[in-house]
């Protein structure tokens, strides 16, 4: 079966071959030109391609989604209630134990045991995120606003950082189910920062720590090697996350908000 | 790197995973063609993916996480033995291109519309029935839930080569299975496209002779595409896929 990725000149026999990755979309760039091109001189691959799209449209239009019966939805909740019991995802325990030394920040860690109240998914996300360093959808810096248009609800420009800090790229995310687009940027030392950016309609920020930047309320949550900023600019969410300390990424998120 | 690794709560994994029970569902529905499988099915998957939900990557796609354990559930559980029946569907297909019937026939772009636009969702739902289940799944995966073909190569752990050759294979048939209902339903007449009728009759006068028994009239008998090409002569763009 002819890949896409080897398209040059078609002929009509291959058209066939490449028709379905055009209906579904897999068909980039090049490719897509030369296979479009083929299209706009042959009225039979034409009607082909006509075809295909009517009909996968028909299959779908035909095939809805089933509605999911109410006794199974209550039977699963019952059972997932039966599993083994989980502790709760930041115990407390396990911080004092790791960290001695955020005594310091003890008001700020102690709090964990309440900061349940405080728990924030897209806080978490983007630090569970930012630690298993997915790799990047788009890696071209000038590339990443035109890469979440139309994949994300809202436009997307990566915020400048201090001189060194570049820009890396991105990645197109899930935040509670909605689109949302995680940035990556590094300094030369080999920090990381990153910054998720999403719609604040749909996801609260918040964390045990609440300072004023540039007149906005910025919360801070910190931990081991890590610091987690979230705060809302202009209408979008952002979350920071840095392998700094506090006050550095309170001075980034300064930057941003000048 | 996993400092906070501890066991996800049931209302983080509920939040993440329950949205996408509809999907889950009407796709278990299709695979086992059976409502009270396909809800046992659910049920193994919600349960398994909640004892491994630690081992989700948070802020990827959970629903392609989901129908990879859907899958590998499916597989390892509901999967029939339906080998006889799954060679029967693909000879009766051979190279099914229905469209070259459509593009090439005087009268085609009529027999399309008339096939396209009477389709029912009954129709279709049993043509997916009766195709085999890997072509199946990877119709569902794409068709229904608008997977792409690497999350869908992820999902059935096999290259994207044999997704797309797949996926061919069994939109292919799908619509090779929905043409000849069509023409047993009457709503596409071969009368209207000559060769079809000749093939209708050939094909009718074969099954008699070999004493298989025979189909209702020219509307109910299956058109075979490949003496129909040899018929005009070996021109047209037929031709055997992988």
């Amino acid at each position: 079966m002819a890949r896409p990725d080897r398209v040059r000149e078609l002929r009509c026999d291959d058209v066939d071959a490449f028709t379905q990755s055009y209906v579904d979309g897999e068909l980039a760039g090049n490719d897509r030109e030369t296979y479009e091109r083929h299209l706009s001189a042959c009225e039979e691959c034409r009607q082909a391609a006509r075809f295909a799209g009517r009909m996968k449209a028909a299959v779908r239009g035909h095939l809805p989604r089933r509605p999911v019966p109410a006794a199974l939805e209550q039977r699963l909740r019952v059972a997932l209630a039966e599993q083994p019991a989980a502790p709760p995802r930041w115990p407390r325990l396990t911080w004092m134990r790791v960290v001695p030394a955020l005594a310091v920040v003890g008001a700020v860690v102690l709090v964990a045991g309440t900061a349940r109240r405080h728990h924030s998914m897209v806080m978490e996300q983007a630090r569970r995120t930012y630690q298993a360093s997915p790799p990047l959808d788009v890696t071209d810096c000038n590339l990443v606003a035109s890469f979440f248009q139309g994949r994300v609800d809202f436009p997307v420009h990566p915020p400048k950082l201090a001189g060194p800090i570049e820009c890396k790229g991105g990645r197109l995310v899930n935040v509670e189910d909605r689109p949302a687009a995680y940035l990556v940027y590094q300094d030369p030392n080999g920090h990381r920062v990153s910054l998720l950016v999403f719609d604040p309609e749909w996801s609260r920020i918040e964390a045990p720590t609440r300072q004023v930047v540039e007149g906005r309320e910025v919360f801070f949550r910190v931990g081991p090697g890590i610091s987690t900023a979230g705060y809302q600019d202009r209408g979008l969410g952002y979350v920071m996350t840095a392998d700094l300390d506090m006050d550095s990424v309170r001075g980034l998120v300064s930057q941003t908000l000048h | 790197m996993a400092f906070f690794k501890g066991r996800p709560s049931r209302s983080d994994f509920e939040k993440e995973a329950l949205p996408h029970l509809p999907s889950l569902y009407s796709a278990a529905v299709r695979l086992t063609r059976n409502e009270r499988d396909a809800e046992d099915l659910v049920q193994d998957t919600i349960l398994r993916a909640y004892r491994f939900f630690d081992s989700f990557e948070a802020g990827t796609n959970c629903k392609a996480w989901l129908f990879r354990i859907l899958t590998n559930v499916f597989c390892n559980r509901y999967r029939e033995k339906e080998r006889e029946h799954e060679i029967l569907t693909e000879a009766k297909s051979s190279d099914a291109n229905v469209e070259q019937f459509f593009a090439g026939v005087e009268g085609g772009r009529d027999v399309e519309t008339a096939l396209l636009g009477r389709l029912v969702s009954g129709d279709v739902e049993r043509a997916l029935a009766e195709i085999p289940q890997d072509f199946r799944m990877a119709v569902i995966l794409a068709d229904l839930e608008d997977f792409s073909y690497k999350e869908i190569a992820d999902i059935m752990d096999c290259p994207a080569g044999t997704v797309m050759s797949r996926l061919y294979r069994g939109r292919k048939l799908l619509q090779r299975i929905l043409f000849d209902y069509a023409v047993e339903q009457g709503i596409v007449d071969p009368g209207k496209v000559p060769e079809l009728a000749a093939e209708a009759a050939e094909a009718a006068a074969q099954k008699a002779s070999s004493g298989a028994p025979n189909a209702a009239a020219a509307g109910g008998a299956t058109i075979d595409l490949e003496s129909f090409r040899r018929r005009r002569g070996g021109e047209g763009k037929g031709h055997g896929q992988a």
